[in-house]
């Protein structure tokens, strides 16, 4: 069979080189001047990618991005330790930088970074600092759901029975039941999160299902980031049937949540670092962010996103983002009554 | 008494026996290599369970839910594994007993399917079925997805009958479903089994479709635990209890071979005298591959075809290309790599059965019913040592030679023991290599090669370990179609997935080609693994 034989031949020249290529452009940066820069992003390319371009073009270093899951991210750098080859890790949300943070693995920023961003969105030792506003809110179908809910509680009324749904695993829904347990207790949060599967509660895998689902009637209500009404309609090309609605004033089912970034502290590239991240809080790339992605911006006096109220008007309630690092209770607590 | 044997025959055969003993040191050594290497994500298991102390263990081990978890994975991989056997079985019989026109042409869509990753068959039915969601939906799926593994191991089974014993039940005037429980079933019975233990693999450390679909299966509780817990020591003591599962799935088939009448038997092969030619049977076949054709092949095609040219975003070539060639080579440098550390153990395997071999083996079919995403932190956790070496293809093309080591030990092993004894004896005395170039390579190197394509494609397909492993940057067709889909731009990710299926498809094609249907190493591979390994 000499075709076959050339064929497979070829292959393995191909694959040969390829892997000649790869292993040049991935490990080269020993140099004393940064060319490179590698940045874990747990935030999507198709968001994020513009916002990188346009530093790599200004700063003139190449960035190396690794896209992934945040949280996964997060269990991938814990697994590398002091050994990561991530200068930079950019998050969804707190949680996943909080996990990092408590293994000691970033390291401590100086406060000419981000200096913009006001104190609640960085991490009291400044382990990290908050990029975007990401708000808690539930989406819900306006035909199908005749009472607001007032409050996270009232989810577990009879009159939303079977029509909930929420993503556990989500990091963000993860960070919301953290701030639970911080403002009202963890027995609080697990006689509510019971309540909950009493009522019927369905389990998404993230938040674009549930806003989906919503979508599509198999639920009427869901508990979601106030963004996915936007990506998911952008996704199916068309409008749908889902909204997003807020608590009352100072409900913590109002939580403001941020992606935000961190440097490694095995990181060599210090310097560089913080300038990507004083570029992502700077006043051009926040607005770019509330156009572009629909977040909100952390820097005081930049315009809230169409369609939602300012980051000040939403009636959040008052939790130490820091605190949100604590998300080892809510995962025990989650797995303690089976939604992990 | 005058000798025999001549003096330079005496040194030639002492010389051949201490070249003998040599190489088998040799290839004794290299598998325990390899069941080292094998043994990586185990130990890794091992190191991090025994991290959580033992009241948690417990309490964690006998959690209703972990219990819920355990009764939904046994469910599903019964669904699938009943779904498969009845269709698979009755679509292989069909293709063999029955007088079909274009007979040997039916193999491909049956077969086709083997080519399209489970996630993607998910997606192009959610787009499709926006309901589409659930236990019954993710059994449907991965029934789908892995058909063709029933189908043709049960063919290759088929094709070993003895074909004697056929007409002389009939001609005692058995029906021919009596005739095929009396004397069919028990001579494939090990067979069928060898491809339900792919299916039921495949099931248990599936993640795609089950995620998607909103089933918790044990690969989902472990992929949480990593993801959503950061807690690597829970999700490596439920990797145990998934370890457990596919044990008792593996035991199960090894029972059911042992069962299958001695395959060394002289039988006589004549399938024509036993076609069967009835129009009612002739109908239900064609309509039952066209059934499956339809849900596994037609479907798919439409819905990314369709995706494909409503897809409003712009394609980007370059990325599509870069991403496709990216995905081929490191595939095909894994199929490499598990071709190599496959050798000894294929080598070990195709003689009569040694301890040492036993033994790798089964450490190899353990974890290779283990999910990607736990050999793919168990890689992180020792890769991320090796400095240079981390994040590279290479050992991404690793991991997938050690995910799907078993697939390659199978394919080498059936292809070696088709060498004749009289070949081994002779290369005993003779120069070792020479005899291996001249003869062994000659015999054993299509079903080896076309084994090694099998690794390949499943490598192509492969995407939680690839997420995690690959170089930084880099993209391949797997991560791209996740990229899209995970911010539910399912048309931007319809190209990425119809290449792949394209080029996936291409050697599915190769390895059931209908010309040779009858010598198809694909299902030698089967073969292989119904002889104690694994597959996935």
């Amino acid at each position: 069979m000499p075709i076959k034989k050339k064929s497979l031949v070829k292959v393995v020249v191909v694959a040969l080189f390829a892997t000649l290529l790869a292993g040049c452009s991935s490990n080269s940066d020993q140099a004393s001047d940064v060319t490179e820069l590698t940045v874990y992003s747990g935030r999507s390319e198709e968001f994020i990618a513009p916002f990188f371009t346009q530093w790599e073009a200004q700063s003139g270093i190449k960035l190396n991005i690794r896209y992934g899951d945040s949280a996964e991210l997060a269990a991938q750098i814990l697994e590398e330790g002091s050994n990561s080859p991530a200068d930079l890790f950019l998050s969804q949300d707190a949680g996943s930088l909080g996990a990092v943070a408590e293994a000691g693995l970033f390291t401590q920023l100086s406060d000419e970074v981000a200096s913009a961003i006001p104190a609640q969105y960085v991490a009291a030792n400044r382990n990290w600092v908050g990029v975007t506003g990401r708000a808690r809110v539930f989406a819900y179908a306006p035909d199908r759901v005749k009472t607001l809910p007032l409050s996270v509680a009232d989810l577990t009324k009879s009159e939303y029975k079977n029509q909930v749904g929420i993503a556990p695993t989500n990091a963000s829904f993860q960070a919301f039941v953290t701030a639970l347990i911080e403002n009202k207790g963890a027995d609080f949060a697990k006689s509510w999160l019971k309540a909950l599967q009493a009522n019927g509660v369905k389990i998404y895998p993230k938040n674009s299902a549930i806003v989906e689902a919503i979508d599509k009637g198999e639920i009427s209500i869901g508990l979601v980031n106030h963004y996915y009404i936007w990506e998911v309609s952008e996704g199916l090309g068309r409008d749908i049937n889902v909204k997003n609605g807020f608590f009352a004033a100072g409900d913590i089912g109002n939580l403001i949540n941020v992606s935000g970034a961190g440097v490694l502290a095995s990181s060599k590239k210090y310097a560089a670092s913080e300038d990507l991240i004083n570029f992502l809080t700077s006043a051009t790339t926040q607005a770019k962010f509330v156009s572009d992605t629909h977040e909100y911006a952390l820097i005081p006096g930049t315009a809230a996103p169409a369609g939602v109220p300012a980051l000040d008007q939403i009636g959040a309630p008052s939790v130490d983002l820091s605190s949100l690092k604590n998300i080892k209770t809510t995962q025990d607590l989650l797995v303690e009554v089976g939604l992990l | 008494m005058p000798t025999t044997i001549s003096d330079s025959t005496k040194v030639a055969l002492t010389k051949g026996a201490r070249n003998q003993r040599t190489l088998r040191g040799v290839l004794n050594g290299a598998v325990g290599i390899v069941a080292a290497l094998a043994l990586i994500p185990i130990g890794y298991l091992l190191v991090r369970a025994s991290q959580k102390p033992l009241g948690e263990t417990a309490q964690l081990l006998f959690r209703p839910k972990t219990l819920e978890v355990l009764a939904t994975t046994s469910a599903l991989v019964a669904g699938v594994v009943i779904t498969t056997v009845v269709m698979g079985v009755a679509m292989a019989t069909g293709l063999h007993f029955v007088r079909l026109p274009f007979r040997r042409l039916l193999i491909i869509p049956a077969v086709l399917p083997l080519a399209i990753p489970s996630y993607v068959f998910t997606y192009t039915w959610i787009a499709l079925i926006p309901q589409f969601s659930g236990f019954f939906a993710a059994g449907f799926i991965l029934s789908i997805t892995t058909l063709p593994y029933v189908i043709l191991a049960t063919l290759s089974g088929l094709r070993t009958v003895d074909t004697s014993q056929i007409e002389v039940a009939r001609s005692l005037g058995l029906t021919p479903i009596q005739t095929f429980r009396r004397v069919v079933f028990p001579q494939v019975k090990g067979h069928i089994s060898a491809g339900a233990l792919l299916a039921a693999l495949y099931t248990i450390s599936d993640f795609g479709a089950v995620s998607l679909l909103n089933v918790e299966t044990l690969t989902v509780t472990i992929q949480n635990m990593y993801k959503a817990s950061y807690d690597r020591s829970a999700a490596a003591v439920i990797s145990f209890v998934l370890i457990a599962f596919s044990t008792v799935v593996v035991l199960a088939d090894e029972r059911i071979k042992k069962q299958t009448p001695d395959g060394n038997a002289i039988k006589a092969y004549s399938a024509k005298n036993t076609l069967i030619n009835n129009g009612w049977l002739k109908s239900s076949v064609i309509g039952a591959i066209a059934l499956y054709a339809f849900n596994a092949v037609v479907i798919p095609f439409y819905v990314l075809i369709s995706r494909f040219l409503s897809n409003q975003v712009a394609i980007d070539w370059a990325d599509l290309l870069t991403a496709a060639i990216s995905t081929v080579s490191v595939a095909a440098l894994g199929a490499l790599i598990a071709l190599v550390i496959s050798a000894p153990l294929g080598i070990v395997l195709s003689g009569p059965s040694t301890r040492i071999g036993t033994i790798a083996q089964r450490i190899i079919t353990v974890g290779h019913g283990l999910p990607g995403v736990v050999i793919g932190l168990a890689v992180v956790s020792i890769g991320s040592k090796l400095g240079a070496l981390y994040q590279t293809t290479f050992l991404l093309a690793f991991a997938y030679a050690l995910l799907f080591l078993a697939k390659s030990v199978a394919s080498m092993s059936t292809s070696l023991s088709r060498v004749p004894n009289s070949v081994k004896d002779v290369a005993s005395t003779l120069g070792q290599w020479m005899v291996i170039k001249r003869v062994v390579a000659p015999i054993a190197a299509p079903g080896i090669g076309l084994g090694t394509v099998l690794v390949f494609l499943t490598a192509m397909k492969e995407l939680p370990a690839t997420l995690m492993l690959r170089p930084t940057g880099f993209e391949t067709l797997a991560t791209q179609i996740w990229s899209s889909a995970s911010i539910n731009r399912f048309n931007e990710a319809a190209p990425y997935a119809l290449i792949l299926v394209l080029i996936a498809a291409l050697p599915t094609f190769l390895i059931s080609r209908p010309d040779k249907a009858d010598r198809s190493y694909i299902q030698e591979t089967i073969n292989g693994i119904q002889r104690g390994g694994a597959d996935k």
